[in-house]
C-alpha cells in the first residue's frame, strides 16, 4: 500500500492491524507520533454541556426578567400619573354650585364681576376654571342676572337657554312655568324651537307648554329683589307655589278653582299681610296651623 | 434523519437538547478556528441566545446551520474590531519535569514550531484538521458538522498535515 494512502486512512482513524504494522514500518511514523502527541496539548478547556446550559437558561431568564423589570415601573408610573391627570382634571372640571333653600335669597359675584340674585328654592352651578372661555351657568329655580359685559354669557336651564352679551335680565323656571324678563340690552331665549330675542320691558313666558303674549312692563329690576313677588295674570296655582317657597308653608286647598289668574304682589317679611293680599281678592279665608295653611271660601 | 414532528424549537426540552447535541462542537469549533481569546464559550452562548429569540423561525433540520453560522458572523464581527493575530493557548503538562533540560529545551522551541505553524494554517484546514486530531472524530462526521464532502474533509486534514510537517521542518 501507498505511504500517502497509509497516512490518509490513519488520519481517518481506520486502520487496521496490518496496515498498522505497515504503517509503523514508514519512516514517517516518529514524526506522526509526535507530532500527534504535541497537538494534545491545543485541545479545548473542557467544555461542560450541562454547566454550559444552565449557565445560558439562566442568561435567558434574565433576559426575559429584564424585559419586565423595565415594564413594572413604567406601568406604576403610568397608573400614578394616570390617577394624578384624572383627579386634576375632575378638581378642575368640578363646578362650584350655590343654592338656596326656602326663604332665603343669596347674593352671588361671579369671577367676571356679573352679579346674580338668587331667589328662594333655586340652584346655581358654573365652572370657574373655563369660566374665562365661556361664561356658562345652570340654573334652577329663579334668579335675575346682571351681566358684565363681555362673552357670550349662557344660562342653561332645564326648559331651555338664554344667552346675551351684557345686561340684566331675569329667568324663572318653576314647575310648568318659564319666564324670561329682559330688563336692559337684549336677551336671545332658546325654547324648544323657537328663538326669541327680548328687548328691555319685554317677556318671554311659557305656561304649561303654551306661550303666553304678556305686555311690556316698566319696572328696571324684578320686584322679589325688593322682598316683593309680582305677578300679572298668573295662575293661582303658581303665587301660592311662590309664596310657599318664600315664607317655607304648605298650602291645602278645598275646592278652589286654582287656575284663576292673579295680578298684584305680596311681600316676603310678612306672612299675615301676604295672605291677606292673596286670599281677599277671591273672598277666601285662611287658617295657619303649624306652617300648614288651608284656604277656604267665605 | 428522522423526520421532525415540530416545525420550531420553541420548547425548552427540544431546545436543551439541541444544546446538549451542538453546543460542543460549536465551541469547539470556534476555538479552532478563532482561537481562544476571543471566547469561543460566550459567543456559544450568543448563538443559542439568538437561536431561542428566533425559535419561531428555524426549523430543528435549520437549528445546527443557523447556530454556525451565527457564532461565526458573531466571531467575524469581534476579528474585525480587534484585528487580533490568532494564537492557540497552550498549558504545559507536567509530567515532562522529570526530563532532562535539553529535551525540555527541544520540546518547547518544537511546540512553539508547533504552535506557529497552526496559526498559519488556513482556518478551514486548522479546523478539519483538529477536530480530526484532537477529538478523533472520522472525517464523515466532520464533514456533517461542516456541511462539506467527505473528500472535501480528507483534502483539508492532508493538506493541512503536510503543511503542518514542512513547516515545521523549515522553522
Amino acid at each position: 500500500m501507498e505511504r500517502e494512502d497509509l497516512i490518509k486512512k490513519w488520519l481517518d482513524n481506520n486502520l487496521n492491524s496490518q496496515e498498522f504494522e505497515a504503517f509503523k514500518q514508514l519512516e514517517d511514523f516518529e514524526e506522526l507520533t509526535r507530532l500527534d502527541f504535541a497537538l494534545q496539548q491545543f485541545k479545548p478547556v473542557d467544555f461542560e454541556s450541562d454547566i454550559e446550559l444552565k449557565k445560558l437558561n439562566l442568561a435567558l431568564k434574565n433576559k426575559h426578567k429584564k424585559q419586565n423589570n423595565w415594564r413594572k415601573p413604567f406601568l406604576r408610573i403610568a397608573a400614578i400619573l394616570a390617577i394624578c391627570l384624572g383627579s386634576f382634571y375632575y378638581t378642575t372640571t368640578l363646578d362650584t354650585s350655590i343654592a338656596t333653600k326656602f326663604a332665603e335669597k343669596e347674593n352671588i359675584v361671579l369671577p367676571d364681576n356679573s352679579q346674580v340674585k338668587l331667589n328662594a328654592k333655586s340652584t346655581l352651578a358654573f365652572n370657574k376654571n373655563s369660566w374665562k372661555d365661556n361664561r356658562n351657568l345652570d340654573l334652577t329655580g329663579e334668579a335675575y342676572f346682571k351681566v358684565a359685559k363681555g362673552s357670550k354669557f349662557t344660562v342653561h336651564t332645564s326648559v331651555g337657554d338664554i344667552s346675551v352679551l351684557g345686561t340684566e335680565f331675569n329667568i324663572n323656571t318653576r314647575n310648568n312655568l318659564f319666564e324670561v324678563i329682559c330688563y336692559e340690552g337684549s336677551v336671545k331665549v332658546a325654547h324648544a324651537n323657537t328663538i326669541r330675542i327680548l328687548k328691555p320691558g319685554e317677556s318671554f313666558l311659557i305656561l304649561d307648554n303654551k306661550l303666553v303674549d304678556k305686555p311690556k312692563i316698566r319696572d328696571t329690576s324684578p320686584t322679589w329683589i325688593t322682598n316683593e313677588s309680582t305677578f300679572y295674570s298668573m295662575p293661582y296655582t303658581q303665587v301660592i307655589a311662590e309664596l310657599e317657597r318664600q315664607y317655607n308653608v304648605t298650602f291645602s286647598v278645598n275646592d278652589i278653582d286654582t287656575n284663576q289668574l292673579f295680578t298684584g304682589s305680596f311681600t316676603h317679611d310678612n306672612l299675615d299681610i301676604a295672605l291677606q293680599v292673596i286670599t281677599t281678592p277671591f273672598n277666601l279665608a285662611y287658617t295657619i296651623n303649624n306652617k300648614k295653611i288651608s284656604l277656604k271660601r267665605e | 434523519m428522522a423526520k421532525n414532528l415540530h416545525d420550531n424549537i420553541c420548547d425548552e426540552i427540544r431546545f436543551n437538547a439541541l444544546f446538549k447535541k451542538h453546543a460542543k462542537d460549536l465551541s469547539n469549533f470556534l476555538y479552532y478556528k478563532f482561537g481562544d481569546h476571543l471566547n469561543p464559550k460566550d459567543k456559544t452562548q450568543d448563538a443559542f441566545i439568538k437561536l431561542w429569540e428566533n425559535c419561531k423561525k428555524v426549523t430543528p433540520e435549520k437549528a445546527k446551520s443557523f447556530l454556525f453560522t451565527i457564532a461565526n458572523n458573531l466571531m467575524l464581527n469581534e476579528v474585525k474590531h480587534h484585528k487580533i493575530v490568532l494564537k492557540h493557548h497552550q498549558t504545559k503538562p507536567k509530567h515532562y519535569t522529570t526530563e532532562s533540560p535539553e529535551f525540555l529545551m527541544e520540546e518547547q522551541q518544537y511546540n512553539q514550531k508547533l504552535q506557529t505553524a497552526l496559526s498559519n494554517l488556513t482556518n478551514a484546514q486548522r479546523v478539519a484538521f483538529m477536530m480530526n486530531r484532537v477529538e478523533g472524530k472520522r472525517h464523515k462526521e466532520i464533514a456533517e458538522l461542516l456541511g462539506i464532502s467527505t473528500k472535501a474533509v480528507e483534502k483539508r486534514i492532508y493538506g493541512a498535515l503536510k503543511k503542518l510537517r514542512q513547516d515545521i521542518k523549515e522553522l
